[in-house]
Order: C-alpha cells, then structure tokens, then sequence
C-alpha cells in the first residue's frame, strides 16, 4: 500500500475508461437511430436529446428544476443523516434500545416510499414538506444500520485502550467510538444519497409538481420524448456528480475513512 | 545465587504500587462460569521491573486486566498505594499485545501519542511530552505518519510512547513483544530497560517466553495452572546493565532459565 495514497489530491482525476464507455454507448445510441435499425418515434437520438437540452437551458426551465431538486435532496439527506447518526449511535451503545425497537424498524423499513404519497399530500399538499417527507424516512434507514453496526463493529480492544487512559464517556465517543466507526457510517451517507436523488424525483413525479421529476412527467404528458429524455439524463448526472462531490469531501476531510470507500469511487 | 525471596518480609506497604491479597477471578464462560485465578497474593514493588511467565491459559491477561481495573476481581483485594482498586487507576497503563487494534489508525503518530494527555494540559506542554515520549522510543521523526504506514515494531514502539506521555506510575505490559520477530523483540527489550532506566516506572511484564522474563526482569512471578496460580517468585540477580550476548552467556542466566523453566513444570509453550 503506497504512503500517502489516500490523503493525496487526485481524487478529481477523471476516470477516462469509465468516460469512454459512456461516450461508447452514446455513439451506438445515435447510429442504431441514424441507420434506422430502430425506427420508433418516440425514441430520440442523443443528437436529438442534446438540441431538446439546448431548448430548456436557453428557457432556463432546466436549471430551475435542478435546482428545486437539489435542493430536496439536500434538505432531505441532510435531516437523514443527521436523525440517522443520532438514532444509530443510541441503538449502537445500547443493548436494551436494540431489543425493544428493532422489531419495529424491520416492520417500517421495507415499507415503500411511494405509500407515503398520497398521506404526505394531504397532510402538506404541494409543498417541498410533501417531498421531504417521502425522501427522510426510506434515506434514513441506511444511515441509520449503518452507524448501529459501525458502533457495534468498533473492535473491543479500542474501548479498552480508551478505559485505561481514563477517557470521559463524551471523549470516548468523539475520540474514539465516532471516529472508528466513520467508514461504515459513510457508507450509509452514500447509500442515502442515491436513495434521496431517486425519492426526490419520484416525489415530484407523483407529489409535487416541481423540480426535474416533474419535467419528465410534464414533457411525457406533452409528447416531446426529446425533451423528458434531458430531464431522465440530468438525473443520471446529478446522481453521479453527488456521488464524486461525496467522495472528493471524504477524501479530503477523513483520508482513512477514504482508503476504505475507495473500491467505490465513480 | 538466590531463588527463594519474592516474598515480603521486613518490606513495609508503601514499598508497594500494587498489593494484591487472596485475588481470585472468576469469568462467565459457555452458559456457566469459570475459575480463572486462585489464591493470587503478589506485592509489586515501586520502581521494579516484575516479569508474570506462565504458559497460555493460566490467566496472565486476566491478571494484568485486574490490575489495570478493567475486569474486577471475584474475591481478594487488590491495592493500589493502600487504596482498593475500583475501574482503571490513574498513572496505571496497560500496553496490549494486539498493536494494530490498539492504535488509533485513524490518527497520526503524534495525536496516537496524545491520546491520554490531549485537553489535560496546555499545548505546548502537550507537544513537549508527545514529542519526549516519542524520543524515548526513537520515533521522533514518525510524528506526522499514520500507524499503518509503520512496521509492526514501530507500532507498538508507538503504544509505548503513548503510555510513556501521561508519565505513568506503573506500566502493565501484556506479552507486548509476542508478535514481533526476533531481532525486533530484542531491540524493544534493550529499549524498555533504557526506558524504565529514565523515567524510573514500575513495570509489570506478562510474557511466555522463559529467557524475556529473566532478561528483562528484576524479579519474575510464575503463574501456573488453571485456574492460574502464582507458583513461586524469584529475585533475579543478574548483573545489570543486561546485554543481549553477555548476560544471555552467563551462568546464572542459564540457572535461572532452568529454575523458572522447573517451576513451571518441565512445560514451554
């Protein structure tokens, strides 16, 4: 294992191979539709998606829905993370907790995000509350495992050598059980991110009509494939930007948590 | 040469750090409990290096664990300067034998060696004593590498340095040198006699390798059985400073090995 691997700063660096294979596809996308093996209207070619991308930018439709979405996502990981962490550290630490709500979480955690449409409308009808409160509860759950196991996963010697110095139970838990338990709550971040992207456009797909989930159904409606193909694309590459933006952070603020993600990196 | 001794006559109770009287230990184990020490009577002498060789299973851990406060004892009492042991001990460290789980891989050399002293003194106090404790080992110049970076040795030098820094009054070291190579293990045993030189601790040393615990010892505990028993003591009389080659080659050395190695009944794990 080379030194100073992680802690450097080429995490920016682009994966040309992965690049290449998306530009690849792209390539066999617009010449399968130029030769005409696939001749079906409502498929658009790339060149196609990029004239509709053109359109939307230039009425700043696009970047106003982004923006709207982004701004669900954020708000929306960021409440997950942070009741996620906290729940998680409680039911790591303790054994009791664990045995009186785990039941309870397996019964809430399959339950499908797309439920709590119909009961979030009513309660905040189309509002950015409607989305959050579709995109919180299912982003939470990751976090949330994650942490537990990641407290319950600390090796015991740890605690032990945290005994011996005499560590207060707060140093203990900033000093020692919360730094050791980084890499596997950063998974649960990661994992939560993707999940928020994906429950946010489905929230403005079903909920409220805002945002990049509700340009591919508005244009669906319309009968421009063209134009909700860039609404499907941005998605894509707004998931793949949080991602690389997630693990550029990490990379720089924990480098040994870093070491451990880097088998995912983008 | 003198293999009797050990035990406390004409000694007052503050020549002692520890003091432990009829210590017996008794742990769950597969749904019922187990007797894991018996009968434990041992004085620690304050500033002596006190080497506990026993074969494995006779509870050396489970020994070092109750002095350093992080099992306690069933029954007996253990003392520390005259007063009953309840949870770790201030200026008591335990140095583990598993470096890799002991460090925070997390953290620099230098903020491993903070550990016990960060936010008790001011900051510049803090770096005078890191940078000290890492001195002692000959770490100085690893201050600023992650654990990982570093070789199995310089890890536990690391754990050392760590327990040097809050200037301890007692060291209780379990097998620290067991998963180092050769060569290694004798540097660290030269190390930690020039250490114990300097800063005039008190050192309990588990181990069970027969020739460390008469290298290195002042005095030397054979525990034996299980559950384990303090089976004798002897007073170690070899010429100090020790030297891996000379004092290895003396007589008394080799008598030594052979009495310890007798006590402990013919077996060497």
């Amino acid at each position: 294992m080379t030194a100073r691997r992680f802690s450097g700063r080429l995490w920016w660096r682009p994966n040309i191979a992965g690049l290449l294979t998306m530009a690849a596809c792209g390539l066999a996308w617009e010449l399968t539709i130029q030769a005409g093996i696939i001749d079906f209207q409502y498929l658009p070619a790339p060149s196609a998606i990029i004239q509709g991308a053109r359109e939307l930018v230039a009425s700043g439709e696009l970047a106003a829905a982004t923006v709207h979405t982004l701004e669900s996502v954020f708000l929306g990981w960021a409440i997950a993370v942070a009741a996620g962490v906290s729940l998680g550290l409680l039911l790591g630490f303790s054994p009791l907790l664990r045995r009186y709500s785990l039941a309870t979480i397996e019964v809430l955690r399959p339950m499908p995000a797309i439920a709590f449409v119909p009961v979030a409308l009513l309660l905040f009808g189309f509002s950015i509350q409607t989305e959050l409160m579709v995109i919180v509860l299912p982003s939470l759950w990751p976090v949330l495992i994650n942490t537990m196991g990641g407290v319950m996963g600390v090796h015991a010697r740890l605690g032990e050598v945290g005994r011996t110095f005499r560590l207060s139970r707060a140093a203990m838990l900033y000093k020692v059980f919360l730094p050791a338990a980084t890499p596997t709550i950063l998974v649960g971040m990661r994992i939560s991110l993707t999940l928020a992207v994906v429950l946010a456009v489905l929230a403005e797909m079903v909920g409220n009509p805002e945002g990049l989930g509700y340009g591919v159904v508005s244009q669906q409606q319309a009968l421009r494939p063209d134009l909700m193909f860039v609404y499907v694309v941005v998605i894509g590459l707004l998931g793949l930007a949080l991602n690389a933006l997630l693990i550029g952070v990490v990379s720089v603020s924990f480098p040994a948590a870093a070491a451990e993600l880097k088998g995912y990196r983008p | 040469m003198s293999v009797a001794g050990g035990d406390t006559t004409g000694r007052q109770e503050h020549d002692f750090v520890f003091s432990c009287r009829s210590v017996s230990l008794k742990l769950p184990y597969q749904g019922g409990n187990r007797w894991i020490l018996q009968d434990i009577s041992l004085d620690i002498r304050r500033g002596e290096l006190l080497t506990i060789v026993g074969p494995s299973g006779t509870g050396k851990t489970s020994l070092i664990r109750v002095l350093g406060g992080l099992t306690s004892c069933t029954s007996g009492s253990v003392r520390i300067n005259g007063e009953e042991i309840a949870g770790p001990p201030e200026g008591v460290i335990i140095v583990f034998q598993d470096y890799s789980h002991a460090l925070l891989q997390w953290r620099t050399v230098f903020l491993n060696v903070a550990l016990g002293i960060e936010g008790r003194i001011a900051a510049s106090e803090l770096r005078i004593r890191v940078l000290d404790a890492l001195r002692l080992v000959g770490l100085e110049k690893n201050a600023d590498d992650y654990p990982w970076q570093l070789s199995g040795g310089m890890q536990q030098r690391v754990q050392i340095a760590r327990a040097l820094a809050v200037r301890p009054a007692v060291l209780l070291m379990d097998e620290p040198f067991a998963a180092l190579d050769a060569m290694t293990k004798a540097s660290l045993q030269d190390e930690l006699l020039r250490v114990k030189q300097e800063t005039g601790c008190s050192i309990v040393f588990i181990t069970h390798d027969i020739e460390e615990a008469v290298y290195l010892g002042d005095r030397i505990a054979v525990i034996n059985g299980a559950p384990g028993r303090i089976e004798r003591t002897f007073d170690v009389t070899l010429p100090k400073p020790r030297d891996q080659i000379l004092t290895r080659q003396l007589t008394e050395f080799l008598k030594f090995r052979y009495a310890v190695h007798q006590a402990i009944g013919g077996i060497i794990r």
